[in-house]
């Protein structure tokens, strides 16, 4: 509508728009500490329009009116910034490498820490679990899975999932090398699929924004997939630092497809471990 | 009977209404059958009915003629009871009349006598008179004037009997006389005589009454026998009457039973739900037998034609038509008049009778085309061989609504069922269509959460490509400034290359010029040192003789080296001049031979020269820079060969002349034949100390070749000798430019050969100006592997290295560098990251990652900074050129202190003896010892005899566990305690692992990686001793030497699960003299405030509380501590990751006393700590 009232449909409309989303996301960061200031801006924008148009909004700026007097809509709005999508075993080749490369070098250590961060609605946090099971190491490993979007991580803590997804997570798992089947590890009923509790025993659930929040600890594998994509730069360097100092020596760092360390202020602090598939190790005197 | 016309036509409209009804609603069989029944009903009512009111109508008629009978007897009664009445009239009259004399007898008698016997008469007659009066009276109510008399005697009686009385009284009282007196007055005998007079005249009337009464009787009498005459004729009439009404019902009642068995019966034939064809057939078969029909034909309604739908007692073979139409013959005709059609007493017919014995056609024929509400909905033919029942006509006129009816209703079911079927089939379609929606539906909710999941899959792509494109927009920057930095760096080279060519150029030139000048004082001093050699003054000792000889010599070397350089400088220059003439080939082999054939003698070579076939006699050439291209040739084969032959061929190769020198001598490695003709260069860098030489030979050698237009070439096994082939062209145009072209452009060379590889710059000579001490290295002797390919700075760290007492390794280039590491193992390494093939970072890497080579210490110099990258790679440490001689010293300094630490000991406990093996084999190298034992009590033995800088422990051993093992060591103080890495097989348990990393900080698991992470945490342990703590920690640890008196004794609780923040806060703490109580989540924290809180010397002071944390986090835990009335001052410092201030308002919230953001900050926290703890 704006395009076509405006002769140039792009950098006028832009620019208000550009200004509206700053204004509108220092509204959100400043009154309930959601911090997407740091995100690229693009996507931001492209999602806050999805927002704008479901919650019926002429402009941001009605938005952000909104936003600012009904705070329950902070938690709708949550998750439209936040890309709620993953799948069991996304890509099957980053946990094939894991179990061949990556696990081989945490079998040597007693106790295992674990940081999945951004890790949505659970399905990483329970490839991971799972994984682990199959290669004996559950029992030592504490598993940090952290999101801002308190309600995906309900739905993690739940860990429940439509029944119809099982199918691409089933061969998923087989492709990422399973050594059993996945529905030793589900029940279903009412078309969903519940998975096994035990799974997350040895799982801290917290919301944690890599935005604004420090370290809480040390850890031997950070899995952070595709959450970076929607970092600009500066935040991108700030998370993969909270990495940094989270992992130990020698620690890895597991991160998106699409994501590399390569331009990252930071990436003299890790090499490369599997290049196809976004692992790195953390240097010995980083 | 017009009634019972009314009555029986009603039924009938009522039946065909009702019919007509069923057709419309096709109404069920049953109902019809009800009408029917009910219409068979009405009839017989009405037969009844008609029955009945005639038997009523004669019972009329005798009642009539009784009443008329009863009246005429009543007539009759009345009219002798008034006979009688009269008589009583006369009779009474007369009566009085007596009875009155009677009075007056006995008065006369009782006046006469006196005697009262006499009064009785008088005295009865009194009540009489009375009586007789009244009853006169009554009878003659009904004639008044009658009445009128009888009043008039009744006043004549009244006085008579006054009188009488008066007289018998007075005769009582007063004597006969005064009675007399009275009767003689008369008056007595007047009234008598009154009375007579009266008493005639009614009794002459009552005579002629009962005159007239008696005739009346007789004329009752009359009346009464006519009327019974005339009712009983009547009566006969009636009689008769009825009987035929009766009789006629009966007939009436037949007919109409049958018609209705008829009708009842076609209904229950054409009962249920049949096919019309049934329904046809039933039909017929009912009706031909109902009606003794023998043939019959059914005709349905199909549009509008006829179509036969069954046959009766017609032979399969008959010509019956199947169909027709309207008007078409006589069925045609019968339904164009609606009506049935009764043909009768035919000859022929088209029906026929057909049975086994013969064929018969009828002689009577009914066709009845069966119709309601004016549809003729079927035709039916009957044939009759005989006389058919009267009322059969009746009947199918009847029947054929019937028929209709149910033709129409078989019909309405067929089409019904076919609708039905239409309409299953339809539901079925609806069904499978509702089925197919509703997958589609499926589908499409599939589809519509797919593209949601892919929209949002999408969006995740969007931000991936975005990534993407912002990570190639990077890449594109960065190619952009690499672009930019090489365009400059092409400027600068441009620039410099036209500065190098001038330069260049000058060098040369001032070489060329120099020559003379060079060899002039050279030339002189040669001679002078010839004259002292000579020693012709005699005056020389033999040892100063020698050192002449020495000069001579040094300068002959010189001189050739002047000349080679010379020559060189020249042809780079372009300042080398051909002069071709025709060359005799022959000679020149002649001369060649003659030349070396000396020093092939010397060295006992045969000397071979060779033309081959076909040679031409001469060749275009310059004969003096062939010559010297040969004779190089020569020469080098003559020197790199100790026996066997030389050969010189001369051989005509497609329009080339070849020359080729083959030697059988010591031959050239493949990855060198590509470097011999780079100036400065030799197959083997040490060869030029055993063969001499200044490696320019064949550089200038090529140069020749290609200023003669032509190609130098080797070919060479190592061990079996080198050929090398000079190619030149037999003619050659010996213009200036080409010659001029041909010292920049090499002309291709012929398939074959080995082409030379320009790529690699020409390296100054390596061991001409520093050389280096690798012959003097001995095992164990200290020494530096200096890495540099400039080589005056390559000298002055080979002579800095001699002052600290280092053996000097010399490297140029990186390949060198990592082949004599990996070959002497130096004790440090001295590294230049700008090396002439690769990065000296790529060393760095490649020496770390070298088993053989990682402990060396390096040490990287360099013009670039690169210092992070080479400090993570490992390197001790790092200068940035130029770099000042203190520094310099400063920096080996280092390195000799870091070697200066005694030999590494690492003391091994491992109960397997191939694992053992294995480890010290991993660990041990130049500066690692390592003692490896079986059990855990020879370690306690060598642990009580020696140090050791550390322990690799394997948990299980024979004799005692680990644990135990350790728990020992800790507690004993009579042995030493070096720092563990736990090396076990075994999975530990967590609290086992919380137990052991009381004493050891690494613990590694046996399995795949383990050999290479034991590696790496020894190596790192090793060398990590001198800082253990960060800066940070250690300058506090300076500043809090002396012991914090607000701190010391103090407990405090820390509640953290990360490892590194117990050990920083720990380490923190306890210097200052706190005590430290550790809790790895919020239920060991309260576990641990419980049990402390009872004993006053172990009471928690203050306690610092992670928030995110297993099994209970710390904001819950916080709550459970307020909640217990103990605590509720107890200082608690919450320790959060979480950065906004509301998360940190939480933990205010939770009930703590102070939060602290993490990472933690030292200074900060032992402030916060002063704070909160209590004083």
């Amino acid at each position: 509508m704006d395009a076509k009232i405006s002769p140039d449909p792009h950098r006028p409309v832009g620019r208000t728009d550009d200004i509206e989303i700053r204004l509108l996301l220092e509204a959100i960061f400043q009154k309930y500490h959601y911090d997407f200031r740091g995100y690229a801006m693009a996507s931001v924008k492209r999602r806050l329009n999805q927002a704008r148009q479901k919650f019926g909004c002429a402009t941001l700026s009605a938005l952000q009116d909104r936003v600012l007097h009904e705070p329950e809509l902070m938690t709708e709005l949550l998750s439209f910034l936040t890309v709620q999508v993953s799948e069991l075993f996304r890509d099957p080749q980053y946990f094939r490498t894991l179990r061949e490369k990556v696990i081989p070098h945490l079998r040597t250590y007693p106790s295992l820490k674990v940081w999945i961060a951004g890790c949505s609605t659970g399905e990483e946090l329970y490839s991971f679990a799972i994984l682990f099971r199959e290669e004996g190491l559950e029992s030592r490993t504490l598993f940090y899975a952290t999101d801002i979007n308190p309600e995906a991580l309900k739905k993690a803590e739940a860990g429940i999932y439509d029944l119809d997804r099982l199918k691409l997570f089933t061969e998923n798992h087989r492709l990422s090398g399973g050594k059993s089947s996945l529905s030793d590890y589900y029940r279903t009923a009412y078309g969903a699929a519940v998975f096994d509790k035990s799974l997350r025993k040895n799982c801290v659930f917290s919301d944690h924004s890599l935005a604004t929040d420090a370290v809480f600890a040390e850890t031997h594998l950070c899995s952070c997939r595709n959450v970076l994509i929607y970092f600009d730069c500066a935040l991108q360097d700030r998370a993969i630092g909270l990495f940094q100092s989270s992992l130990i020596r020698k620690g890895f760092l597991g991160l998106g497809a699409k994501e590399t360390l390569r331009f990252s202020r930071r990436s003299e602090a890790f090499s490369e471990f599997a290049r196809g598939e976004r692992l790195y190790q953390k240097r010995d005197l980083a | 009977m017009l009634l019972i016309g009314c009555l029986s036509s009603r039924p009938y409209g009522h039946q065909r209404q009702t019919v007509a009804a069923v057709g419309r609603g096709g109404i069920g069989d049953a109902t019809l059958i009800n009408l029917l029944k009910k219409a068979a009903t009405d009839r017989q009512l009405r037969t009844d009915l008609i029955i009945s009111l005639s038997l009523a109508m004669i019972a009329v008629f005798f009642v009539i003629s009784g009443m008329i009978s009863f009246l005429n007897v009543r007539t009759l009664n009345r009219n002798a009871e008034l006979v009688a009445e009269t008589h009583e009239v006369l009779l009474g009259l007369n009566n009085i009349m007596s009875l009155l004399k009677d009075a007056e007898t006995g008065q006369r008698g009782f006046l006469l006598t006196g005697e009262a016997a006499y009064l009785q008469p008088y005295e009865e007659a009194l009540p009489a008179v009375e009586n007789q009066m009244m009853a006169l009276e009554r009878a003659m109510e009904s004639q008044p004037h009658q009445v009128r008399r009888l009043q008039a005697m009744q006043g004549h009686i009244d006085s008579k009997l006054a009188e009488l009385t008066r007289t018998v009284d007075l005769y009582r009282q007063e004597g006969p006389d005064a009675a007399l007196v009275v009767i003689r007055r008369n008056r007595g005998k007047a009234d008598m005589d009154a009375m007579r007079g009266l008493v005639s005249d009614m009794q002459d009337e009552t005579r002629s009454i009962r005159q007239a009464r008696l005739v009346e009787r007789q004329e009752a009498f009359v009346t009464a026998f006519a009327s019974v005459l005339i009712s009983a004729v009547i009566g006969v009439i009636l009689s008769v009457a009825i009987t035929w009404m009766i009789s006629r019902a009966a007939t009436l009642r037949r007919r109409s039973e049958w018609l209705q068995s008829g009708q009842a019966g076609l209904s229950a034939a054409l009962l249920g739900e049949q096919r019309l064809d049934q329904l046809a057939r039933n039909a017929l078969i009912y009706l031909a037998k109902y009606t003794d029909a023998h043939a019959a034909a059914f005709y349905a309604a199909d549009g509008s034609a006829y179509k036969r739908a069954a046959t009766y007692g017609v032979p399969v073979d008959d010509d019956l038509p199947k169909n027709f139409t309207r008007g078409q013959g006589l069925l045609g005709e019968a339904v164009v008049d609606g009506k049935a059609m009764v043909i009768n007493n035919i000859a022929d017919s088209h029906l026929t009778v057909g049975a086994a014995l013969g064929q018969w056609r009828p002689k009577h024929v009914i066709i009845l085309p069966a119709k309601s509400d004016g549809v003729i909905e079927a035709v039916i033919e009957l044939g009759f061989l005989h006389a058919y029942p009267p009322a059969t006509a009746d009947l199918l006129e009847r029947a054929s609504e019937v028929i209709s009816v149910a033709v129409r209703s078989a019909n309405y079911r067929a089409a019904l069922e076919s609708f039905l079927e239409e309409t299953q089939r339809q539901s079925q379609e609806l069904q499978t269509q509702s089925e197919e929606l509703r997958v589609n539906n499926e589908e499409l909710e599939e589809q519509s959460r797919a593209l949601k999941e892919s929209h949002v899959r999408l969006e995740q792509q969007q931000a991936e490509l975005e990534q993407t494109n912002y990570l190639l927009q990077e890449q594109a920057a960065q190619l952009e400034v690499q672009r930019d930095d090489l365009s400059r760096a092409k400027d600068e080279v441009d620039v410099k290359a036209i500065e190098l060519e001038q330069s260049s150029r000058y060098k040369s030139d001032f070489l060329a010029n120099m020559s003379h000048e060079l060899r002039t004082p050279l030339n002189s001093s040669l001679i002078l040192a010839k004259l002292l050699s000579d020693n012709t003054g005699g005056n020389l000792t033999e040892e100063q003789v020698e050192f002449a000889r020495t000069i001579q010599s040094s300068g002959d070397d010189l001189l050739a080296l002047i000349n080679d350089i010379l020559d060189l400088s020249k042809i780079e220059a372009g300042q080398m001049e051909i002069h071709p003439e025709p060359v005799s080939l022959k000679r020149l082999a002649s001369d060649l031979e003659r030349a070396f054939a000396p020093v092939a003698a010397q060295k006992s070579l045969t000397l071979i020269t060779r033309l081959g076939a076909g040679v031409p006699e001469t060749v275009i050439t310059d004969r003096q820079r062939l010559e010297q291209v040969l004779k190089n040739l020569l020469s080098n084969a003559c020197k790199f060969t100790e026996a066997g032959s030389v050969e010189l061929a001369i051989l005509q190769d497609e329009g080339r002349i070849v020359f080729t020198v083959k030697d059988t001598g010591i031959g050239i490695s493949p990855e060198h034949q590509h470097l011999v003709f780079d100036a400065f260069r030799q197959a083997d860098g040490t060869i030029s100390r055993k063969y001499g030489g200044t490696g320019l030979g064949l550089s200038i050698s090529r140069e020749l070749s290609r200023l003669l237009g032509g190609t130098l070439a080797v070919a060479s096994q190592l061990g079996l000798g080198s050929t090398f082939s000079l190619s030149l062209p037999l003619a050659n145009d010996w213009s200036r430019d080409e010659l001029r072209r041909d010292t920049k452009v090499a002309p291709p060379l012929p398939a074959g050969l080995p082409e030379p590889l320009p790529e690699r710059p020409a390296i100054p000579m390596p061991r001409s100006d520093v050389g280096d001490d690798r012959e003097k290295l001995k095992a164990g002797a200290r020494s530096i592997l200096v890495v540099e390919d400039d080589p005056s700075f390559a000298r002055i760290l080979y002579d800095l290295a001699h002052d600290l007492d280092f053996l000097c390794l010399v490297a140029h280039t990186a390949e060198d560098a990592m082949a004599t590491a990996q070959q002497y193992t130096p004790s440090a390494i001295v590294l230049d990251v700008g090396l002439p093939d690769h990065s000296g970072l790529s060393v760095l890497d490649r020496l770390k990652r070298d088993v053989r080579t990682r402990h060396i210490p390096v040490h990287v110099v360099s013009a670039g900074d690169y210092a992070h990258t080479a400090l993570s790679l490992g390197a001790v440490g790092y200068m940035l050129k130029p770099v000042k001689r203190e520094e310099l010293i400063d920096a080996f300094k280092r390195l000799e202190a870091r070697l200066d630490q005694p030999m590494r000991q690492i003391l091994i406990v491992e109960d397997d003896e191939v694992q053992r093996h294995a480890m010290c084999k991993l660990l041990a190298s130049q500066d690692v010892e390592c003692v490896a034992v079986g059990t855990a009590a020879e370690c306690l033995e060598k642990l009580k005899d020696q140090t050791f800088d550390c322990m690799v422990l394997d948990l299980s051993l024979p004799d005692a566990s680990g644990y135990s093992l350790l728990e020992t060591l800790s507690q004993e103080e009579s042995y030493a305690f070096p720092p563990v890495i736990v090396y076990t097989g075994r999975e530990i348990s967590y609290d086992d692992e919380q137990k052991l990393r009381r004493y050891s900080r690494s613990i590694i698991i046996k399995g795949a990686k383990s050999p290479e992470r034991l590696l790496d945490e020894v190596t790192l342990f090793l060398h990590q001793v001198v800082a253990e703590l960060s800066p940070e920690q250690q300058k506090l640890l300076k500043k809090a030497k002396h012991r914090d008196a607000m701190l010391e004794g103090r407990r405090i609780l820390l509640v953290e699960d990360d490892v590194r923040n117990v050990y920083a806060v720990t380490n923190i703490f306890e210097p200052l003299g706190a005590i430290i109580a550790i809790a790895r989540n919020g239920r060991e924290a309260l576990d641990t405030l419980d049990k402390t809180q009872e004993l006053p010397d172990q009471a928690i002071d203050l306690v610092l509380m992670d928030v995110m944390m297993p099994e209970m986090d710390g904001l819950t835990a916080m709550r459970k501590i307020r909640e217990n009335k103990a605590w509720k001052k107890l200082p608690v410092i919450m320790l959060t990751a979480k950065a906004m201030k509301d998360d940190q308002e939480r933990c205010i919230a939770a009930g703590a006393n102070d939060y602290m953001a993490k990472p933690l900050d030292v200074d900060k926290l032992v402030s916060l700590v002063r704070v909160w703890m209590p004083k």
